[in-house]
């Protein structure tokens, strides 16, 4: 069952009074996101990402196009569905007079939590999200990454069944990247949420999400998951050979083979599944009487997809 | 508890959320300090001095001093309301609000009770000072109808928060300074220190639409002014309500076009 349904979403921003520009955000977006996944919606700056967030999570309307999400349309159910969401940003930024528990207790009340349900609530966030040494320190005050971890805090204020991570590790130092990582992981393994996540950091991507988008000029290029999208672009994994003799042209030719290509003295192929492809080189490089000095197989970035896809 | 009784109280809450952020705010900045204490003082001492200087007799005396103390109320807790959806701009937090399940109403109505609360503050630090020092008594037209005057300086200060609040989300940053504009220019069509026969016709025409014009009215026929409207309160109250709903209405569009035009965005980071 799907958690978003999205089919043929368009957005158009226009600025500028005397000069009149139009920004086409979202040209035609259909988007099918599974309950209980996390889902990566990756692409370049400028690609459409934080809007078509923004209009899944009902900060933004689509100009045409339709949305549903948990069974609620984006538009006419808009409340309703608040109730069942919520979102965090890379960058947050709350009110700077604030205390990190107040600004929780802000938030949580706006989804009717009040009186001891409130305070436990507030207790449980700041442990899950290791802010107990913050929580009475002004927002002001707070690092950049201990304000990402309550940011992350603020958007588990009403236990959302969705929750929207727009570039969660946005400019934060690795260790602390992989802290929120970890706590995101977390979230989906153990309360089940489904979670759509933008952002530029493809080693995120692919750890996290269970599928993804790629997204570039308001359309969605690409999709599925991380296996699928290198296999998609033909960039499976690469086998690396030192052979006596060092060449072997033929190599191309034997099935699963994607492309074939030599350096420094190496032989290099890159095969749809290494682990399926393996042996049966072996075995063809042993029965040509090719001896194989050395053998190494290395995964394809999904970086290169992306890099692939920006062009 | 029953549905009906977990909706009313999810509403209040959401409205003590709101009013909870502007009190905890109010008590961290020093430049409330000064909205609530300098520029209400300076106001009614230099008003009260002007009246000396003047040789104004007691009647004309109390006149200027119920638009200067109506100004100062009405000023403070018409920021408070507008301060809703300015912390917001200015700390770009703007979506995490409007991104929860609220109305207008819980925004507007929480702020509005912490602007209640530092306007009557205000009102009674000047009501003591007008008495100390100018001998103007502010319970001399009897309790209810000073409760009525309040009540009009506060809806009107209610409305004048939800139109800045209006603005600020139309166009942003831009119309800030309408936080502190609006108010002066509806007191000066109100009649604040003179009553508005004196003003070009259409302009009274205009102060005749302006609620706090009644209440003004009601009260200095306390202090031996002759009426200038008949049924002043049901009037200005009758308005005020209809302008309450008219404003939270234009700012319940406003959102909803900040949302299509991507406004609500811009507005936070």
């Amino acid at each position: 069952m799907s958690a978003i349904v999205a089919r043929d979403v368009a957005k158009t921003f226009r600025a500028g009074w005397i000069r009149r520009r139009v920004i086409h955000a979202l040209r035609g977006v259909t988007l099918d996101v599974p309950r209980g996944a996390i889902f990566g919606l990756l692409g370049p700056n400028g690609a459409g990402k934080t809007t078509l967030l923004s209009i899944l999570a009902t900060l933004l309307t689509p100009d045409r196009g339709t949305v549903t999400v948990l069974g609620h349309d984006v538009v006419r159910e808009a409340t309703e569905l608040r109730h069942r969401l919520n979102m965090s940003t890379g960058n947050a930024s709350f009110l700077w007079s604030l205390r990190a528990e107040e600004i929780l207790g802000f938030y949580a009340r706006l989804y009717g939590l009040s009186g001891r349900r409130l305070r436990r609530r507030i207790d449980e966030l700041i442990e899950l999200c290791e802010l107990g040494a913050y929580r009475r320190v002004l927002y002001n005050e707070l690092s950049t990454g201990i304000k990402q971890r309550l940011a992350l805090a603020k958007s588990l204020v009403n236990d959302p069944e969705l929750l929207f991570l727009d570039e969660p590790t946005l400019g934060l130092d690795p260790d602390v990247s992989v802290r929120i990582r970890r706590r995101i992981a977390t979230l989906r393994r153990e309360r089940g949420m489904t979670i759509v996540l933008t952002t530029h950091y493809m080693r995120e991507a692919e750890e996290l999400c269970d599928e993804i988008a790629f997204i570039k000029g308001g359309l969605i290029l690409a999709g599925g998951t991380a296996a699928e999208l290198k296999r998609q672009f033909a960039l499976g994994d690469v086998i690396v050979f030192r052979l006596d003799p060092p060449t072997a042209t033929w190599l191309a030719d034997v099935p699963g083979v994607l492309r074939y290509a030599e350096a420094d003295g190496r032989v290099e192929c890159v095969v749809d599944e290494a682990d399926k492809r393996l042996p049966a080189l072996l075995d063809a490089l042993h029965a040509e009487g090719v001896v194989v000095r050395d053998v190494r197989v290395s995964e394809p970035e999904l970086e290169e997809v992306f890099v692939e896809l920006a062009r | 508890m029953s549905w009906r009784g977990e909706r009313w109280r999810a509403e209040l809450v959401a409205v003590w959320a709101f009013a909870l952020r502007s009190l905890l705010m109010a008590s961290r900045n020093i430049f409330f300090f000064f909205e609530l204490l300098f520029w209400p003082v300076v106001g009614v001492l230099s008003i009260g001095l002007l009246t000396k200087f003047l040789h104004l007799g007691a009647p004309e005396t109390s006149f200027v001093l119920i638009g200067t103390i109506a100004l100062s109320t009405i000023q403070v807790c018409q920021l408070e309301v507008s301060y809703a959806v300015l912390y917001d701009v200015w700390s770009k937090s703007m979506k995490h609000q409007f991104l929860a399940p609220i109305g207008v109403r819980h925004l507007t109505t929480g702020s509005w009770i912490v602007g209640v609360v530092r306007g009557l503050l205000v009102f009674v630090l000047l009501a003591v000072l007008a008495r100390w020092a100018f001998a103007f008594d502010v319970l001399a037209a009897g309790v209810w109808a000073l409760f009525l005057f309040l009540l009009g300086c506060f809806l009107t200060a209610w409305i004048i928060g939800v139109v800045v609040c209006t603005l600020i989300v139309q166009f942003g940053t831009r119309a800030e300074a309408s936080a502190w504009a609006t108010v002066n220019l509806v007191l000066v069509l109100a009649g604040i220190y003179y009553p508005i026969s004196v003003l070009p016709r259409p302009a009274a025409a205009v102060a005749s639409a302006v609620p706090l014009t009644y209440f003004l009215d009601a009260y200095r026929t306390h202090y031996g002014f002759a009426a200038e409207f008949p049924m002043a309160v049901p009037t200005g109250l009758g308005l005020s309500l209809a302008y309450l709903a008219l404003s939270h209405w234009s700012l319940v569009v406003a959102i909803q076009r900040a949302r299509r035009n991507g406004q609500l965005l811009k507005m936070s980071g």
